[in-house]
């Protein structure tokens, strides 16, 4: 579904340049389940947001299905993360001002074609994550694990080809973890595909496949013994 | 902005309650001030734009040309017989004479008199002025020598509820005369200069009433024309000169054009136009209450921007997290927009009811009686709302939708614009106090000033003295005069009481002569000259600056001889340089004049009779043992006691030896409010708009220092775990606005000083234009700012690291 040829990504700032990618190649396929580790500042984030179209590669091709991402304009990104990509952040990012039911409906806002009823869909992305008890709270109302699970209701609401995890559980505490983990290998079990940043081998060990990244390159990548 | 942009901005809102009061409540007391003096300068300029055509009418315009006279300018006033003469050349000339007016004439009703805004007019006078009519007819009706048109209040005051065409009125402009009500007009409204309640036509004899009727040069009534357009209006104009050389000769010397002069001036200028050698403040008044009400909305919009942008950066995670989920730019800057206009149509609401509720203190402040027009306003309001939200909402859209969600998201803080938003506040925060300062500054002088003037030296003692101005009523013969005025001699309140043709205020009219000096070729100065009875300098107890004064028992005081004008005379400090003298004491026992000479006995300082605009004018004081042999005498009194209780006296007085004309007295005081009440007015609304805008401007510091102050909690944690104390933290915090109010100075003086200096320039008694005002004002206004952010630097710098590091 996805492959990244020779992604390269280097920032320029006050005269400093940083590579954060190195000639990345990766492929993964649908259905995937992919965990990203490896120490602070090694690019994780970059490829993340790379593959999330957040972030544009310096060079390089990025396929999604026959299209290169790479080189489309930005109004079309926009949409295209709209309607195929779902995030989930290590600090949520859910809006304060708006409810729990809000935020996650706010997955469907920028969508012009989502078909049946849209509440349905909220309250069915709610129900997925267990958490339609806290629909009228806002964010503040609630655990961090609780946030966690209704920004990834937010990421599924739209039905999402991709989902991406930046280190989902690096806020949480480790039953907490262990409730959000499982929530993904349900989706991913579901047919979600799943590319998820993580600092715990054991929440690694849950992804179908593993890559460990220094220094902006991908230096190893190993399928899980099943 | 869909429905979650919506909720999201109200549940903002309504969180932060604070910042949205400040933000909308400093934006609507902004709009609130620019419509209030918008609407006063609409008001101001709008006057006779009522009248139908009012593009088409035209008042004729003396203009006397010689500068060195004290009648020198332009005056809406014109002799008798100008509208007969000209249309002697312009058979089709449209035209109405005005003669009268406020207070011009008296109407009688039964054994009272009372008196009212009489005007004659000539038969045409509805084809210029096409006054609404309520009932009656108009056309032709002024062709009947006997008939009258009246105002709707006139007709309520005399006919109660009764048809009042038909009836009879007895009006005296100079003699009482019956006349019958042919129609009822519609009161002229309060944009009018017009002062008209009663319309009477002029009698076809005037000439032989009036002797001067055809003098050219003499002024007795206005004289009003229309033209079908402004082309002819110009042809009218350029006809002018050569009519005048032409039938003027007789009266101004061989080339009248050269120094008397006949204009147009378009009926709706007349308002804001000087009359004479006033100074032309209206205009500049107006001009400078506009740009107030201007730079108020400007500071408001300025705080909005500032406070907007500022708390914008808060909100990047949400912008970042809508990029994410697939928001486009312009879809996040629509939001942006679109929430910045519903502010400001919050704040336009609000603001429109601050000016509905302002409005009643604003008109007691101003003697006015203004009130919002919505038809007007309203869309006026969607503009801004429009204009204003876009202006505010476009740099954090700009700014907002800019940024790359990847980087935000991965901050552990919000990005606040980068040092750019940062210096476009500090730039914003400078031209907000730079304003505020040049407020301050300008409030300062003009307070300054209205109290000068107040307390200014007129050169007599204003509490204590009244005047009787309807002596000069033509109805009143000279024995009732003189035994009036013996009466009030004899009250024991009264210490003086004399008879003049001059009296604070002035009495209506002015005379001036040209005095020859001896040995100097030439006419000599134009110098005003007045006629004094007895006491008249005991009353107004001016200087004696050399000589002596007025003696009674003096044979030479008294006008008997040739002439019959006195031989000697006093002349005030003004006239010593004009008419050649090197000092007072040089001008004592010198002659002036040409066939007759005169003998200065003395030299009196300047009476100010004229407000504190009017330069004094050189002047030659002839002493009459009866002024009353003359005309146009008035009384002035100096007297003690409560002036309430000896204006009913007087009256008392007045109604026993002069029933048939309406007593009319006044303190020194009521009559100089006139040249005052402009510029007071003027101040108070300068004063009200300028301490607004300064409200605005703190409110909007202090929002952002609060602001700021929150974002550093962090930094404030670092600073004092590496060993920086409170006090260290309040001068960092302090000191980071007093830069911005520091530049401001920069813009405020040099505005400040340019606008005062143009707007002193117009008093003839100023004051000087001292540092001490600039000086004040900047420390006034680092003052309110220090004390503005100290409170939040204090309790900021009593923080404790631990948790402020914690702070994000």
């Amino acid at each position: 579904m996805i492959k990244l040829e020779n992604i390269e990504r280097r920032y320029i700032s006050d005269e400093v340049e940083t590579t954060a990618l190195v000639g990345v190649n990766l492929d993964v396929a649908e259905g995937e389940f992919l965990a990203i580790m490896g120490p602070s500042g090694c690019g994780k984030s970059t490829l993340l947001n790379t593959l999330g179209t957040i972030d544009r590669p310096t060079s390089g091709h990025y396929w999604f299905a026959d299209t290169d991402l790479a080189a489309m304009a930005e109004k079309d990104l926009a949409r295209f993360r709209a309607a195929r990509l779902g995030f989930v952040f290590q600090s949520f990012n859910l809006i304060d001002e708006l409810t729990i039911e809000e935020n996650i409906a706010l997955g469907l806002a920028y969508r012009k074609d989502v078909s049946g009823n849209k509440a349905d869909r909220v309250a069915a992305a709610m129900d997925t994550v267990g958490i339609a008890h806290r629909a009228r709270h806002f964010p503040h109302q609630l655990s961090g694990g609780q946030q966690q699970r209704a920004a990834i209701a937010r990421a599924i609401v739209g039905d999402p080809k991709l989902i991406l995890a930046d280190e989902p559980t690096g806020n949480l505490d480790t039953a907490n973890g262990e409730q959000v983990m499982d929530i993904l290998s349900a989706l991913n079990a579901s047919g979600a595909t799943i590319v998820m940043v993580t600092h715990s081998p054991s929440h690694a060990d849950m992804a179908k496949r593993r890559i460990d990244m220094l220094d902006g390159r991908i230096v190893a990548s190993a399928m899980r013994a099943i | 902005m869909n429905r979650f942009a919506l909720l999201s901005l109200y549940r903002s809102l309504t969180r932060h309650k604070l910042y949205a009061a400040l933000n909308i409540g400093g934006l609507a007391i902004g709009i609130a001030v620019f419509i209030v003096l918008g609407l006063y300068v609409r008001f101001e300029t709008s006057f006779e734009t009522w009248l139908p055509h009012h593009n088409e009418i035209y008042a004729i315009q003396s203009d006397w040309k010689d500068q060195s006279s004290p009648f020198a300018g332009r005056y809406v006033e014109t002799m008798g017989g100008l509208l007969d003469e000209l249309r002697e050349d312009f058979p089709d000339l449209v035209g109405t004479r005005i003669m009268g007016g406020k207070h011009g004439g008296i109407v009688q009703r039964g054994n009272t008199a009372v008196t009212e805004d009489v005007a004659m007019v000539d038969p045409s006078f509805f084809e210029v002025f096409d006054l609404p009519m309520i009932s009656g007819d108009k056309d032709g009706a002024l062709a009947k020598p006997d008939a009258a048109l009246i105002s709707e209040s006139a007709a309520k005051r005399y006919f109660g509820q009764s048809d009042p065409v038909g009836q009879t009125l007895r009006v005296s402009m100079w003699e009482p005369k019956n006349y019958r009500v042919a129609g009822v007009f519609k009161d002229l409204p309060d944009n009018s200069d017009f002062t008209i309640s009663v319309l009477i036509p002029l009698p076809e004899n005037m000439r032989e009433i009036n002797s001067n009727w055809h003098h050219w040069g003499n002024s007795s009534l206005q004289t009003y024309l229309r033209f079908r357009n402004p082309a002819a209006a110009a042809r009218f104009d350029a006809a002018m000169p050569a009519l005048i050389d032409r039938r003027g000769r007789a009266y101004l010397g061989d080339k009248p054009s050269d120094i008397f002069g006949l204009v147009l001036l378009p009926v709706t200028d007349m308002h804001l136009e000087p009359n004479g050698n006033a100074a032309s403040s209206a205009k500049m008044t107006l001009v400078t209450l506009g740009l107030v009400g201007t730079f108020a909305l400007l500071i408001a919009l300025i705080n909005y921007i500032n406070l907007a942008t500022a708390r914008a950066g808060l909100r990047a995670r949400e912008v970042a997290m809508r990029k994410v989920l697939g928001a486009d730019r312009r879809a996040v800057m629509r939001q942006f927009l679109a929430e910045a206009m519903l502010m400001v149509a919050l704040a336009s609401l609000l603001g429109l009811i601050l000016a509905e509720l302002g409005l009643p203190l604003i008109n007691a402040a101003g003697g006015l009686s203004l009130t919002i027009p919505y038809a007007l306003v309203v869309p006026a309001l969607v503009l801004l709302t429009l204009v204003a939200g876009f202006l505010a909402g476009i740099y954090p859209a700009l700014v907002l939708s800019r940024y790359q969600p990847a980087a935000v998201l991965a901050s552990s803080r919000s990005p606040g614009g980068g040092r750019a938003g940062t210096r476009v506040r500090e730039a914003l925060v400078v031209l907000q106090f730079g304003l505020a300062i040049a407020f301050l500054i300008g409030t300062g002088v003009l307070v300054a000033q209205t109290q000068h003037v107040r307390n200014a030296d007129t050169g007599f003692q204003r509490e204590g003295l009244m005047t009787v101005m309807s002596l000069r009523d033509s109805q009143v013969d000279p024995t009732q005069s003189r035994a009036f005025i013996q009466e009030v001699r004899a009250l024991p309140n009264v210490r003086a009481a004399a008879l003049a043709n001059t009296v604070v205020g002035g009495s209506g009219t002015r005379n001036a002569d040209n005095v020859p000096l001896p040995g100097v070729p030439g006419d000599g100065p134009l110098v005003i000259w007045e006629i004094v009875g007895p006491d008249f300098f005991e009353v107004y107890a001016p200087r004696l600056i050399a000589g002596r004064l007025f003696d009674g028992r003096t044979a030479d005081d008294r006008a008997n001889t040739a002439q019959g004008q006195p031989d000697n005379v006093l002349i005030n400090r003004q006239a010593v340089g004009v008419l050649g003298f090197d000092s007072p004491d040089d001008a004592v026992g010198k002659t002036v004049g040409g066939d007759h000479l005169r003998t200065t006995i003395g030299v009196v300082d300047n009476l100010s009779f004229f407000g504190p605009r009017a330069p004094t004018d050189p002047t030659i004081y002839y002493y009459y043992a009866d002024p009353l042999r003359t005309g146009n005498i008035v009384a002035s009194i100096r007297f003690t006691g409560d002036p309430r209780a000896f204006h009913e006296q007087l009256e008392e007085i007045w109604q026993k030896i002069v029933p048939q004309v309406p007593f009319d007295a006044q303190t020194a005081d009521e009559q100089l409010i006139q040249f005052y009440e402009d510029d007071e007015r003027a101040t108070r609304l300068f004063a009200i708009g300028a301490g607004f805008a300064v409200l605005i401007g703190m409110v909007g510091l202090w929002g952002l220092a609060s602001f700021n102050t929150a974002r550093r909690v962090k930094e404030i944690g670092i600073r004092k775990s590496l060993g920086a104390s409170a006090t260290d933290i309040v001068k960092l915090l302090v000191g980071q606005f007093m830069r911005p109010v520091l530049i401001a100075n920069l813009i405020a003086w040099p505005l400040a000083y340019f606008a005062m200096r143009t707007w002193l320039a117009g008093f003839d008694d100023r004051i000087a234009l001292s540092p001490l005002y600039f000086v004040g004002a900047s420390l006034v206004a680092i003052a309110i700012a220090v004390l503005t952010v100290l409170g939040q630097s204090l309790r900021a710098s009593r923080t404790a690291p631990a948790w402020a590091l914690r702070h994000d």
